[in-house]
């Protein structure tokens, strides 16, 4: 104990030995102070946590300084629940003495742990809102507050107690004694829990009205269970039951109908919305793809056709240029006189005969007829040679090939024309051998080669009907 | 018989933890030390 004056620390004598201020009266405060601390402590122990709140109230308004009796007072507080009144206490007491003070360990359990320090939080909350409920006389929603707020905090003593006056209030006793008897295992000597606790147990049917009650009860056993039934309760009649059941079954099915039902419908209202403008998405996507490879196309054929056209320029000026070589070359073959009247022939061969009909000029028309005529006879005789004895020796597409020759260079050589069709009739291209007699009989009538031609194409149709 | 209406003036709000500070700050302290340190102050002063 230190002097209020000097700070000194004191001695048995009623004056301080430092500055010799009289603390008789002083010291005999502290000394009551000290024993509403010990009350306070004592009935703590015992769980009267009201009457160790107002001891320690007691020692607080003698010495507002007493560390433990303050730091006591927030646990008590705690214990019923109170949080924010025990973190008040803690909290001064902590600002009195700011080291080894267990009020710190208090503070930071609490602050460590948000989880629980919000839980408290909403149970005030909703403690709160429950009072404000039971103003403006909704009862049945303060007790549902009531009842999450005593399931958040099971220690908070008034959310009991008023959870325990609404069931009073409605008459509820079993369930008010139930609720007073859990406040009272947490503050024992509480006077309004104890107070409402006796107005229940006035409320409450004793204990030989109960045994009344029973024995007038009637009791039969079924099997192995013993029935009791309440005295002026007949056994609900059968048709009862099933009337009931079918009620049931109603409200059942209107409750589907009308709050299940809408909600499902709606659901899948929203789903199918949902997959419908998701689709319709993907269809708009599509459908730019689409657009933009349709345009794809439509360039790529434009550029297909205009490279198709200057491709056939290129062939048609590649086949002037090409025929133009070939009657050159077929030209100086002829001018120098080489004598190889086939070769020339060949030359001109090669001459396409499309450009020849379509694109040639006059002048390369008619120097190409003045070489072929030129070279000519010599062709036709050369070529009808050559054809022949290849027709001779069985190789039927020299013939072919040498005996047309011979026939284009002279068209009066019935005989090249005559053993052409010949050349294809052994060839087995007897349509095309028919076709080459019917020139011959036309051409030529009136001569042994008609007539054989006649008897061929005679053989031909005949193998052919 | 309990008075319901009557007992439940009896309930008050109660605090919430964003309201400790103002708890801490409205709450009266002085102790009876205080009170006798002060009279003694002012006899003093009298005499």
């Amino acid at each position: 104990m230190f002097c209020y004056k000097c700070g000194c620390v004191l001695s048995e004598k009623d004056f301080c030995t430092g500055c010799g201020a009289d603390v008789g009266l002083y010291k005999k405060i502290m000394y009551t102070a000290n024993r509403f601390y010990n009350d306070g402590l004592d009935k703590a122990q015992v769980r009267d946590l009201s009457g160790s709140v107002a001891s320690l109230r007691q020692c607080l308004k003698l010495n507002k300084n007493h560390i433990e009796a303050r730091n006591l007072l927030g646990l008590v507080y705690f214990e019923r629940g109170d949080v924010v009144a025990a973190l008040s206490e803690w909290i001064m007491s902590k600002n009195i003495r700011s080291e080894k003070n267990i009020a710190d360990d208090y503070i930071e359990m609490l602050q460590n742990n948000p989880a629980r320090f919000d839980t408290y939080k909403q149970t005030i909350k909703k403690y709160n809102m429950a009072l404000v409920y039971c103003q403006q006389d909704s009862l049945d929603l303060a007790v549902i507050q009531l009842k999450k707020v005593v399931s958040m905090n099971p220690k908070y003593v008034q959310a009991r107690q008023l959870l325990a006056l609404l069931y009073i209030n409605t008459q509820e006793w079993e369930r008010a004694k139930k609720e007073l008897e859990r406040a009272l295992r947490i503050d024992m000597n509480n006077t309004i829990t104890l107070r409402y606790l006796k107005e229940v147990d006035e409320m409450m049917p004793t204990d030989e009205e109960h045994i009344k009650k029973r024995r007038e009860a009637v009791v039969y056993q079924s099997g192995n269970d013993t029935v009791i039934q309440p005295v002026g309760k007949k056994e609900a009649a059968g048709l009862q039951t099933i009337f009931n059941i079918i009620i049931g079954i109603v409200l059942g099915v209107g409750i589907a109908w009308f709050l299940v039902l809408p909600s499902q419908i709606q659901k899948v209202t929203s789903e199918s919305n949902d997959k419908y403008r998701e689709v319709s998405e993907q269809l708009d996507a599509k459908t730019v793809e689409v657009n933009e490879l349709t345009t794809q196309i439509s360039e790529l054929t434009a550029e297909k056709t205009d490279l198709t056209n200057s491709l056939n320029a290129a062939q048609e000026a590649n086949a002037a240029i090409e025929a133009n070589t070939d009657l050159i070359e077929a030209a100086l073959m002829y001018m120098n006189d080489t004598q190889d009247e086939l070769v020339i022939a060949d030359a001109l061969e090669l001459i396409d005969k499309t450009y020849m009909e379509n694109e040639a000029t006059e002048s390369f028309r008619n120097l190409y007829d003045a070489i072929k005529t030129g070279i000519g006879p010599v062709v036709a005789k050369e070529s009808y040679n050559v054809g022949y004895d290849a027709f001779r020796t069985e190789d039927y597409d020299t013939a072919v090939t040498n005996l047309s020759r011979a026939y284009e260079y002279n068209p009066k050589n019935g005989e090249a024309l005559y053993n052409l069709g010949n050349a294809y009739n052994k060839k087995g291209e007897t349509e095309k051998a028919a076709e080459i007699y019917e020139q011959v009989i036309e051409l030529f009538p009136n001569t042994e080669k008609a007539r054989k031609s006649e008897t061929y194409i005679r053989e031909i149709r005949g193998e052919t009907e | 018989m309990i008075d319901f209406e009557e007992e439940l003036k009896k309930f008050h709000p109660s605090l919430e933890l964003e309201d400790v500070e103002d708890a801490i700050y409205n709450q009266d302290v002085t102790d009876l030390a205080d009170v006798l340190v002060k009279f003694v102050k002012e006899s003093k002063e009298e005499v």
